[in-house]
């Protein structure tokens, strides 16, 4: 049997039968509960929450939804997160770290004392320094530093925040992309998304609280593990959303089946389990009952906010948006759709940004400026979309890799290179922050003059995720998971929140 | 005490076999006893002797030892273990003075009514009743108890009369397990709750099929145990016990703990070829291994006395380890973070333990100082695998010419010298050790690790290998790839122009081959120079020879022999060349053993302290024997003397036959785990299983299975609801839903397409289009052909960076570490799984293929049929009436002008009705 054909061969059969007779049976039906109504609020917790849990001082609601929407330590600034991921560690010094130092110092031999101590992924023996490859210009009322290819981003400069400090302990991709987004170079911790939605569930119920979307090609090179929820239940691990077949894996019914006899399928499957749970009692059951019934509104809510194609034309435009393909532009746009519509957490990766000048894709001459060019637009487009609709002040937005790039010209093998590109660097690096009650047009912290240290403002990636629990409501060192004997946090013992940036 | 005899005396009633109302009466007897203690107890409160686990530790571990404990001694004062809390403190008197609570300055500082000496600082006082507790046991001596799980399981029936002795000649191996149910009564009195009658056997059927072999009962079982009533339960738990699926299905928790996947987990994520450890522990559980020689063979096969092809196969589990192939990574890093995690699974996934947080500082809570982390790491720290690319060290399986050419080699060498030299050929053509790998290289002038893989030799390049013994070592050989013609390799001694100790020309080859370099004769250990030249590299900068590893060996025996070079070539195809294989453990020879140190917080690159393998004191001592440690290790944990091993698997079986352990913390027995519901029975248990079963799973299956307390129907009643709504204390029987691969495997079973077909490399069913896409990496899904489609899930090629995603869904575990247990999720996305994925589309419609074939002629014969193949029992007419329903509105639904489409229709309609059923709670749990 083909591949295509799994599971589709009397369906497929039916639907060319439909097809000849020009029938147009299939109609969507919007329905709540057609059951009686059972008391779900009467039911004790089920088993998703487990209950040695002793997650920090808040009540767990008495549902049986782990998603019902809760209430965090304190008041919230931001209401969701929108996680601007670029894979592969950008270059600070071709978008946002301008060095004018560093470009004087282009092509000598790096300096003994800055090699001393450290470990590199590729750099051997003495390198070469290596000038930024782009020009840069101060713009708006903050008078931000900000590459001439990043042209569109201009316009935002004024409300993001930049952290210039931040440091990071891993300088290999999987395990660096593993502490920014779980707090632990190890595999098998929660990942900030899945940690924000167990904490404070999603205010939509037909769509998941935790999505996951990719552009560049591959997924981030740690896997699926940066937005799986590690030690939490599964219910909270980010849902990936696809741009080809169905938006979510098996939403879509069996060609054939029309969402009416869907609905009589699931009131049949219902009705058996409602007679069962008089048999058994259990709590679990009635669960089941609602998770039918969510999926089902889902077959309809999922594809609706993920179809762009409705979309006013001025606002694909603002994006750039280019539908039916995977691209980062159509990406930025949904994770907008998906924050309105109430989804906790979109996650967006991006991968191609591993500017080693090992070849053209890499260069960063050619690779990294069209890196830029096809997320700029988009980028800007989200904050002046997301601000244009009230959104951003609730909407906490972060963009940023896993680690830095050195100001030294990587000689991969100890053999100079045709490109220029440069190494992992985990002692420096530039994301920024905007919305969600974080400072507009601010520059937190600063390297030296090469970029090759930070001199102030040093922000760990606990510090970032202590800030990120922060805005949203949680205090990082109360909000943990109890496991293997003993509370975890995503902040593990560390981390500060980023007093400096908060409006 | 007197609880404990009372107890003693009612099981030695049993063990001799005398009836029930025996026990009755004792239990009547002991009723009375316990209101007596009580009363005693009462009556003597002021002078009762407190407990440190039961009522002091929860007072210290709520509201103390984060300050005072092992990660932060503030003021120099620790209340983890008694000789930390007598110790001066920073004041540079002891805080706690046994016996005179009132000079103690530990109560002393919970009495104050300063706010800035009041502990808990800055804190809520403790309570009256708190403090009371605290003074009495300083004034009783502050002794500290040890943790439950610590203590040796002690013989129930008390050390005069050893179970074991008991049943080696008079008693039956069917040793009475009814002591479980007599725990499980005791406890659900005292609470107020009794058991739930015994399920009906339908019920019981599915349950006990589920729990040993994955899979609905057979029509045969259900006939003879529902329909004729022929056979009894233990029947059918013997029968099942017996099926083959019996071990395909207990793999699943076995594999989550051993962490097995196949592929390396890292970054590409590339495939890795490690199925035949699984197939090893599906082998070892349809066996019945013993547990003991199980976790042995896991940890320590290959150091055993000529250890056979499986327990070789079984060193996998620690193997199972992550490694990371992107480029630029420090492989000694990684190789660090393997043995970490191989410690962490052996205390977690084998002695109930955590470990992780003593990796960094002291354990917190319990009596784990931070060395202990690495006297257990130096256990495992010499073994010869280091996140090379290839996984090495494998076990290769040879094909059929290879086996051929290594007969003929072997026979040929055993003519020529001894059977030992040729033991010795077979040996390293299968294993490949010990061989030093070219990341084990430390310095490099125009060479490098390309990809930090393999090293590459540029123009003139050389690199060192670090100490190697070259006593009696007459030739190296090495595997390599020649790019260019005209190269020559010389040895240096102790530096890059040392004496040259051999040389060879370098040619281009196709491929890894074997280049032999003969060598001077030289004493001692050295650091070697490899040294490359090449007049025709055109540059600098290309490589002209990477290698992969080199051996220091003797040479080839039976020189100038007939015979000779035909049987060293194939001795040298047959290591250079590759082998199907699998990864395994070995040990590192004596001049490669590595030193364990203690690292800084957890930091690698921070050694302090050098450490030697060793237990923690509060366990039982380790016995070396002489032995390699690792071996030693596995021993100690396998011993009946530990304390942690048998209940960590005995409360895992619990945990998968009722959804949740007699300790919910399987992972963890310490005391931040869940303290046990049922203690005594825990104990008993694994006592009981050690001694009397001799470490059997199945017996120990057996045992719970046939207790009354497995039996127990699962109706949840109102009084449990409120009692004991999670079924704590068992008042009725386990109903969870079916795990990922079970869910997976009813739907095929019943509806006919289910592979018997067992072991082998892992199958590809279909998965919808790009769900993989892994960086740096080419490999595809390609669905596997034929039946291989239909296996069970266990089959399944496991891919860790991207899960099978209709198994993901149901709450799989990723197996990036040990797996203790899968939390049970309920979800929206489960439902769309079971409506709409393809795989199970595919299974409705055979089902109903099969309804409409075998179910007989009407439709509600035909929904019944399909009903009873899942559920072993007739539907009730409501739910019939339902799904008849069902059937009736989708065919209305669907239009049909002529009988081929009506037919056609009608088997779209049961497809319809199947699949609804296969959704149903019912077929959803166990």
């Amino acid at each position: 049997m083909k591949k295509d054909e799994v599971g589709k061969g009397l369906f497929n059969e039916y639907r060319l039968r439909m097809g000849r007779l020009n029938s147009r049976r299939v109609f969507l039906q919007q329905c709540g509960l057609s059951l009686g109504t059972l008391a779900l609020s009467t039911i004790l917790p089920g088993g998703c929450v487990p209950a040695n849990d002793i997650n920090s001082n808040r009540s767990q609601p008495n549902s049986l939804n782990p998603l019902d929407p809760r209430n965090a330590h304190f008041a919230a600034r931001a209401k969701s997160v929108i996680y601007l991921h670029m894979a592969g560690a950008p270059s600070q010094f071709e978008m946002f770290d301008y060095k004018p130092v560093l470009n004087e110092l282009h092509g000598k031999e790096c300096p003994p004392s800055l090699l001393e101590g450290k470990r590199f992924a590729f750099i051997r023996g003495t390198p070469k320094m290596l000038g930024s490859q782009s020009r840069f210009k101060q713009y708006g009322e903050s008078g931000a530093w900000v590459s001439e290819h990043l042209p569109h981003f201009t316009q935002i400069v004024d409300d993001v925040t930049f952290l210039r400090g931040m440091y990071t302990d891993q300088f290999n991709h999987a395990p660096a992309q593993l502490m920014m987004h779980t707090g632990s170079a190890q595999l098998g911790r929660p990942s900030l998304g899945s940690w924000v939605t167990y904490g404070l569930g999603s205010e939509n119920q037909n769509l998941p609280g935790f999505v996951v979307l990719t552009s560049g090609g591959v997924n981030p090179d740690a896997g699926k593990q940066v937005w799986g929820s590690g030690f939490l239940p599964s219910v909270y691990q980010g849902v990936q959303c696809r741009s080809k077949g169905d938006p979510v894996l098996y939403l879509g019914n069996p060609d054939g089946i029309s969402r009416d006899v869907r609905r009589k399928a699931i009131d049949a499957i219902n009705s058996v389990n409602k007679m069962t749970y008089e048999e058994f009692n259990d709590p679990e059951t009635v669960a089941r009952i609602a998770q039918y019934e969510m999926a089902f509104r889902m077959q309809v809510s999922v594809p609706e906010v993920m179809d762009i194609s409705k979309e006013p034309d001025y606002i694909k435009d603002l994006y750039g948006v280019r539908p039916g393909k995977e691209s980062f532009a159509n990406n930025a746009l949904l994770a907008r759709k998906l924050v309105e519509n109430g989804v906790r957490f979109v996650q967006l990766f991006d991968w191609g940004w591993d500017t080693h000048g090992v070849g053209k894709d890499t260069a960063l001459e050619i690779g990294h400026i069209n890196k830029c060019r096809d997320t700029d637009k988009a980028i800007t487009a989200l904050i002046l979309d997301l601000k244009q609709r009230g959104l951003l002040e609730e909407t906490l937005v972060i963009w940023g890799g896993e680690f830095g790039r050195t100001p030294m010209q990587e000689n991969r093998n100890g053999v100079d290179q045709i490109y220029t590109g440069r190494d992992h660097h985990p002692d420096a690096f530039t994301i920024w922050m905007a919305g969600g009650g974080i400072k507009r047009g601010y520059s937190h912290g600063a390297t030296d003059e090469i970029g090759y240290e930070i001199v102030s403002g040093k922000t760990s990636i606990h510090d970032l995720h202590a800030t990120i629990l922060n805005q949203l409501g949680f205090d990082h060192e109360q909000f943990t998971h109890q496991f293997q004997g003993r509370p975890f946090r995503l902040t593990d013992v560390e981390g500060e929140v980023i007093k400096d940036i908060l409006a | 005490m007197i609880f404990l005899i009372s107890r003693t005396i009612s099981i030695i009633v049993r063990m001799k076999k005398t009836r029930i109302k025996y026990l009755t009466k004792f239990l009547k007897f002991f009723g009375l006893l316990i209101i007596i203690v009580l009363i005693v107890r009462t009556y003597n409160g002021s002078s009762a002797q407190i407990d440190y686990n039961a009522d002091v530790k929860p007072i210290l571990n709520q509201h103390c030892i984060s300050c005072h404990g092992g990660v932060k001694q503030s003021n120099g004062f620790s209340l983890l273990s008694r000789t930390d809390a007598l110790a001066p403190t920073d004041s540079g008197k002891p805080a706690i003075i046994p016996g005179l609570p009132d000079s103690s300055e530990f109560i002393h500082r919970i009495l104050s009514n300063d706010p800035d000496e009041r502990m808990p600082y800055e804190k809520e006082a403790l309570s009256g009743e708190e403090i009371g507790i605290l003074k009495k046991w300083v004034k009783q001596g502050a002794e500290w108890g040890i943790h439950w799980a610590y203590r040796p399981v002690q013989n129930p029936l008390g050390a005069s009369n050893d179970i074991s002795m008991m049943s080696a000649g008079a008693v039956s191996p069917d040793v009475d397990q009814s002591f479980i149910d007599d725990y499980v009564l005791q406890k659900l009195k005292s609470v107020g709750l009794s058991m739930n009658p015994e399920a009906s056997r339908p019920e019981l059927l599915r349950r006990v099929s589920y729990d040993l072999t994955g899979i609905p009962a057979s029509d045969d079982l259900v006939k003879r145990f529902v329909v004729d009533q022929s056979i009894g339960f233990e029947e059918v738990v013997n029968e099942l016990l017996n099926n083959q699926s019996y071990g395909e299905k207990w793999a699943s928790m076995w594999l989550d703990i051993a962490r097995y996947a196949d592929s390396k987990g890292f970054e590409r994520d590339q495939n890795r070829s490690i199925w035949a450890y699984r197939d090893y522990v599906i082998r070892s559980l349809n066996s019945d291994l013993p547990y003991d020689q199980f976790i042995i063979e896991q940890i320590a096969g290959d150091l055993l006395d000529h250890p056979t092809d499986d327990q070789l196969i079984a060193t996998g589990f620690h193997r199972n380890t992550t490694t990371n192939d992107e480029g630029g990574t420090d492989n000694e890093e990684f190789r660090i973070k393997a043995v970490m995690d191989r410690v962490n699974t052996t205390w977690e996934g084998l002695l109930g333990t955590t470990m992780a947080c003593v990796q960094c500082h002291g354990h917190p809570y319990d009596p784990f100082p931070h060395e202990t982390y690495y006297q257990s790491f130096a256990f495992l720290n010499n073994t010869r695998d280091a996140d090379t690319h290839p996984d090495y060290p494998r076990l290769n399986f040879l094909d059929s010419s290879s086996q051929k050419k290594l007969k003929e080699l072997t026979n040929w060498v055993a003519e020529q010298t001894t059977s030992e030299k040729a033991d010795e050929i077979e040996q390293f053509v299968k294993v490949v050790q010990p061989v030093i790998y070219s990341l084990e290289m430390d310095d490099f002038d125009n060479s490098e690790l390309y990809d930090t893989k393999y090293l590459g030799l540029r123009k003139n390049g050389w690199a060192r290998i670090p100490h190697v013994d070259l006593e009696e070592k007459t030739v190296l050989l090495i595997r390599g790839v020649g790019s260019r013609t005209g190269g020559q390799l010389s040895l240096h001694l102790d530096g890059p122009g040392g004496l040259v100790i051999g040389t060879k020309n370098i040619p281009k080859t196709k491929g890894y081959h074997i280049i032999e370099i003969p060598l001077a004769e030289t004493e001692g250990t050295h650091d070697i120079y490899v040294h490359y030249k090449n007049s025709s590299l055109e540059s600098r900068d290309i490589p002209g020879l990477m290698i992969d590893w080199l051996y220091f060996t003797s040479a080839f025996p039976g020189a100038n022999k007939q015979g000779h070079r035909r049987n060293k070539d194939f001795f040298y195809e047959l290591i250079s060349r590759h082998h199907d294989h699998t990864l395994i453990m070995t040990e590192n020879p004596p001049e490669r053993q590595r030193k364990t140190h203690v690292f800084d917080r957890g930091n690698w690159l921070i050694k302090s302290l050098e450490v030697q393998p060793n237990v923690p004191k509060v366990l039982p001592q380790i016995e070396t024997k002489n032995q390699v440690p690792r071996l030693a290790f596995a021993e100690w944990i396998a011993d009946e003397g530990n304390p942690l091993t048998a209940r960590t698997f005995v409360n895992r079986i619990w945990e998968q036959l009722f959804g949740r352990g007699i300790a919910l913390t399987t992972e963890d027995l310490g005391s931040q785990g869940s303290p046990p519901s049922h203690l005594e029975l825990l104990d008993h248990l694994s006592y009981f299983w050690m001694h009397d079963q001799d470490w059997s799973i199945k017996e120990l299956l057996k045992a719970i299975i046939l207790s009354k307390t497995y039996r127990q129907s699962s109706y949840i009643s109102e009084n449990a609801l409120i009692k004991d709504p999670d079924n704590i204390f068992l008042s009725r029987g386990p109903r969870v839903r079916l795990s990922a691969e079970q869910v997976r495997d009813q739907a095929l079973s019943i509806s006919g397409l289910l592979s018997t077909k067992m072991y082998g490399p892992p199958v590809m069913p279909f998965q919808p289009e790009d769900v993989w896409q892994t960086p740096y990496n080419a490999q595809k899904w390609s669905m596997s052909p034929g039946e291989d489609q239909y296996r069970r899930a266990i089959y399944t090629m496991m891919k860790r960076s991207s899960l099978y995603p209709s198994m993901e869904t149901f709450d799989l575990s990723g197996r990036q570490v040990c797996v203790s247990r899968r939390i049970r999720t309920n979800t929206p996305l489960q439902a769309l799984v079971t409506l709409n994925d393809p795989v199970f589309v595919e299974a409705s419609e055979h089902l109903a293929k099969k309804m409409m074939e075998e179910g007989g002629k009407d439709i509600s014969d035909q929904i019944a049929f399909a009903y009873c193949q899942g559920m072993h029992k007739e539907i009730s007419p409501g739910k019939l009436d339902i799904m008849i329903n069902l059937f009736k509105t989708t065919m209305n639904e669907l239009q049909s002008e002529n009988d081929s489409e009506l037919s056609l229709n009608r088997e779209l309609a049961m497809t319809t009705v199947a699949n609804a059923i296969l959704n149903l709670d019912e077929f959803l749990n166990k």
